[in-house]
């Protein structure tokens, strides 16, 4: 890797800034890989070569980090962001996998006093509150049959924010109420992990149970000995995954390989925000091989009961939901005994019974059925009649394959993708367009 | 002074369908002709009442879908034959669109047998498509002109169908609307003939557009202008016909039956209308357990084969509250 930046460095012109933009590079390359610990040392030297001290950066650097080429225009820039992108969906496996479904997470927020260092702006904490609501969006966007719920540690306790809940307005209004999560004090990891894992103890095993712990402090203050927490954890089977923002301490590491989870250390705003959010896709369940997989639920897979609901509308005659006995005229009927609710997928106030809406389990399945990477087109001499324009949006393809695009691995210096199974050409945009949001190939249409 | 909007028109052009509808048989018969005519002055009306407004026109076709007009790529401006009598932009729109509708039925192969129709690729395509217009990006250098992004136009679709639900669409179509919801793009749905399509009006719910059931199709023109035509800005202020009962209800995998009490696999999230002991999705197996459990809460006497519970909310609540899980 160390060649690699060299190059790169003299290509541009020897500004600072271009190490910015390796950063970004790097952190791709590895991309979803197991290789954080190798990110962890990236962290050093990007650190030591590219601002001596964090206060010395300016509040936001967003216009160093594309650069220009020599022309002028940011082709370049925008096709290494592309580059890396590909890469790292490429190395994600493109078979069907099973994957958990049903999820469990709770946060936990370090609110104690390391949590105002201002080496993030704007704080620490400010940061991960909006990167949290960030987060809860889009997690529930993901996971719509998952549930949420916060914990705090702050003055060495843990404190209980917000109730495991699958509604993202709930969990969301828990953040939203700033002044009572100022940080105070030190952290306590054993005494979070604990109320986290005792309020998981009684899910259903087809669930997973996962706890997100983004960490400010370096120390903890336990009453006991954190290991056994560790114990428990893996005796649980929860998955604890750790965002340092400091640096990294032995203990989160330790959690993390041994429930199964994921640890990082985040570099810059931007790289913490990436930690957090390779955290939304639903994690594919492992092997019971591995001894050690715990945080992995096991494969105990199960039937479970669900009611359709039906909606009714704006226009019926207002009835008492049975959630929060207010007069409304919209709600869901379950189908089992018909007691109004408010707001799906929840469990019937009433009888138990799990109420969702058939649109919430299909937007899992494309979880399931993935669209298989597209390959990118090096030349067009083996195809008789290349396509003049992309299949998805028409656009037209360059004519010649541009020089001035370093020829990356898996980029197309055609701009053109081609699908495996219905060979039509994609231009690149609609590449990254039809993997990361359609999910859904426009010329096989499925 | 509000957007330009865009509107990205998907047209269903199932031979057999439009053959159908035609019939004099029909309470209204509307050909094929009489559509496009009507539905080009509509088309005509939202370029004329802003001049930034853009309008895109993909069809359907059995087992293709294909853009027909765009109109950021005025390709081929053919020149030759203009009509002084009539607006320019309005007779590129019309002649392209009739020229390229008669290209494409004229190759579809003769077989008598009709592939079903491409919805699925037609809608994908309209996404792309507005994903390229609402990301202009720099990195295709013959690309985009440069544009403010204040000028850049509120997105919609307006699927206009005549063929019935294809099944085999279910999760790509779903796929689609949530795609939707994420780029903010609004799915108007004018169901021009054949039965109610269940898919769709997910699709009109889940985006907030609005689902139109045509009962009088010699007025398509009037109802495309009153409910299709302002733009999603302007329907806060205009009140737009919108579905009053959207049905949840899902299709099982294993009998396509409409259930209101599934059976759903904890791996995969397949539908079953009874307890079945391996999912045959995933090749899961279910604990006995679970199955004796979920057996003996069904009530007796429901035998598996109850999923004509179509419709009628009123008699679906067979199962006695005295069974709790």
């Amino acid at each position: 890797m160390a060649p690699r930046k060299d190059i790169d460095y003299m290509d541009g012109e020897s500004d600072s800034d271009v190490d910015v933009i390796d950063d970004s590079g790097d952190r791709g390359k590895k991309g979803k890989g197991k290789a954080i610990d190798r990110r962890k040392k990236d962290k050093g030297k990007g650190k030591s070569s590219e601002q001596p001290y964090a206060w010395e950066a300016s509040y936001t650097r967003s216009w160093d980090t594309v650069q220009e080429d020599e022309a002028g225009s940011l082709t370049s820039a925008v096709a290494d962001l592309v580059a890396r992108g590909r890469r790292r969906r490429l190395l994600a496996p493109a078979n069907a996998i099973r994957r958990t479904i049903i999820r469990h997470l709770i946060i936990i927020l370090d609110l104690s006093a390391s949590m105002l260092d201002r080496d993030m702006r704007p704080t620490r904490f400010g940061l991960t509150l909006e990167y949290a609501r960030e987060f809860i969006v889009e997690w529930f966007d993901q996971n719509p049959l998952g549930q949420i719920g916060l914990v705090g540690m702050r003055a060495g306790l843990g404190e209980r924010l917000s109730e495991m809940s699958g509604n993202p307005q709930d969990v969301l209004k828990a953040l939203s109420e700033r002044h009572k999560l100022e940080p105070a004090g030190e952290p306590s990891l054993q005494n979070a992990i604990d109320m986290a894992r005792t309020s998981m103890s009684h899910l259903p095993t087809h669930s997973s149970r996962e706890i997100l712990i983004i960490f400010g402090s370096l120390t903890t203050v336990d009453p006991g000995n954190i290991h056994d927490t560790l114990d428990a954890c893996i005796r649980d089977r929860i998955r604890v995954s750790v965002v340092a923002l400091a640096a990294e301490m032995k203990i989160c590491r330790e959690f993390c390989d041994k429930t199964g989870g994921q640890f990082g250390v985040a570099m810059n705003e931007g790289h913490f925000k990436d930690l957090l959010f390779e955290l939304i896709p639903p994690p594919a369940q492992r092997a019971l091989s591995r001894a050690a997989g715990a945080g992995a639920t096991n494969l105990a897979a199960d039937l479970m009961m669900m009611g359709f609901p039906v909606r009714l509308p704006d226009t019926s005659p207002p009835t008492l939901c049975v959630c929060h006995s207010e007069l409304k005229s919209e709600g869901f009927l379950c189908p089992r005994c018909s007691a109004k609710v408010c707001d799906v997928p929840t469990d019937c106030d009433i009888c138990g019974l799990m109420i969702v809406s058939s649109p919430h389990l299909a937007r899992s399945y494309h979880h399931l059925f993935p669209v298989k990477p597209y390959q990118a087109v090096t030349t067009l001499d083996d195809t008789s009649t290349p396509a003049k324009s992309c299949h998805a949006c028409a656009r037209s393809f360059p004519e010649a394959a541009a020089t001035n695009v370093a020829t990356t691995e898996g980029l197309s210096p055609l701009g053109r993708y081609r699908c495996p199974d219905c060979h039509h050409d994609f231009c690149t945009d609609c590449d990254v367009f039809v993997h990361d949001v359609v999910h859904c190939c426009p010329g096989c249409g499925k | 002074m509000d957007k330009p909007s865009h509107i990205s028109v998907i047209l269903d052009l199932s031979p057999s369908q439009w053959h159908l509808s035609s019939l004099p048989e029909n309470p209204h018969p509307l050909s094929l002709r009489s559509f496009l005519s009507q539905l080009l002055a509509f088309l005509n009306l939202h370029i004329a009442s802003k001049h930034e407004n853009t309008l895109a026109v993909f069809g359907a076709f059995p087992s293709k879908s294909v853009m027909l007009y765009s109109s950021t790529d005025p390709e081929a401006d053919n020149t030759e034959n203009v009509n002084p009598n009539m607006y320019h932009p309005f007779q590129v729109v019309d002649s392209r669109v009739v020229t390229r509708i008669e290209e494409e039925l004229e190759s579809l192969d003769q077989s008598e047998e009709e592939a079903p129709i491409g919805l699925v690729g037609a809608l994908t395509k309209a996404l792309c498509y507005i994903n390229r217009i609402i990301h202009p990006s720099a990195s295709q250098s013959s690309g985009t002109t440069s544009e403010d992004p204040t000028t850049l136009p509120d997105p919609r679709i307006l699927v206009l169908s005549v063929s019935p639900d294809l099944s085999t669409s279910y999760i790509p179509i779903m796929n689609s609307i949530f795609s939707a919801q994420k780029l903010k793009v609004v799915i108007d749905v004018c169901k021009v003939y054949g039965p109610d399509t269940v898919f769709l009006e997910q699709a009109a719910h889940l985006t907030g557009g609005s689902y139109i059931y045509l009962d009088r199709r010699d007025a398509l023109l009037q109802h495309l202008i009153m409910s299709h035509m302002p733009s999603p800005a302007l329907r806060k202020l205009m009140t737009v016909p919108t579905q009053d009962k959207i049905d949840f209800r899902a299709a099982c995998f294993c009998h396509k039956n409409i259930v209101d009490i599934g059976f759903v696999c904890s791996v995969c999230l397949s539908i079953f209308c009874a307890p079945v002991p391996v999912c045959s999705t995933c090749r899961t197996k279910f604990p006995i357990k679970t199955l004796q459990r979920l057996n003996a809460s069904r009530p007796p006497g429901l035998k598996p084969a109850n999923g004509a519970l179509k419709t009628a909310p009123s008699t679906p609540h067979t199962r006695g509250p005295s069974t709790p899980r």
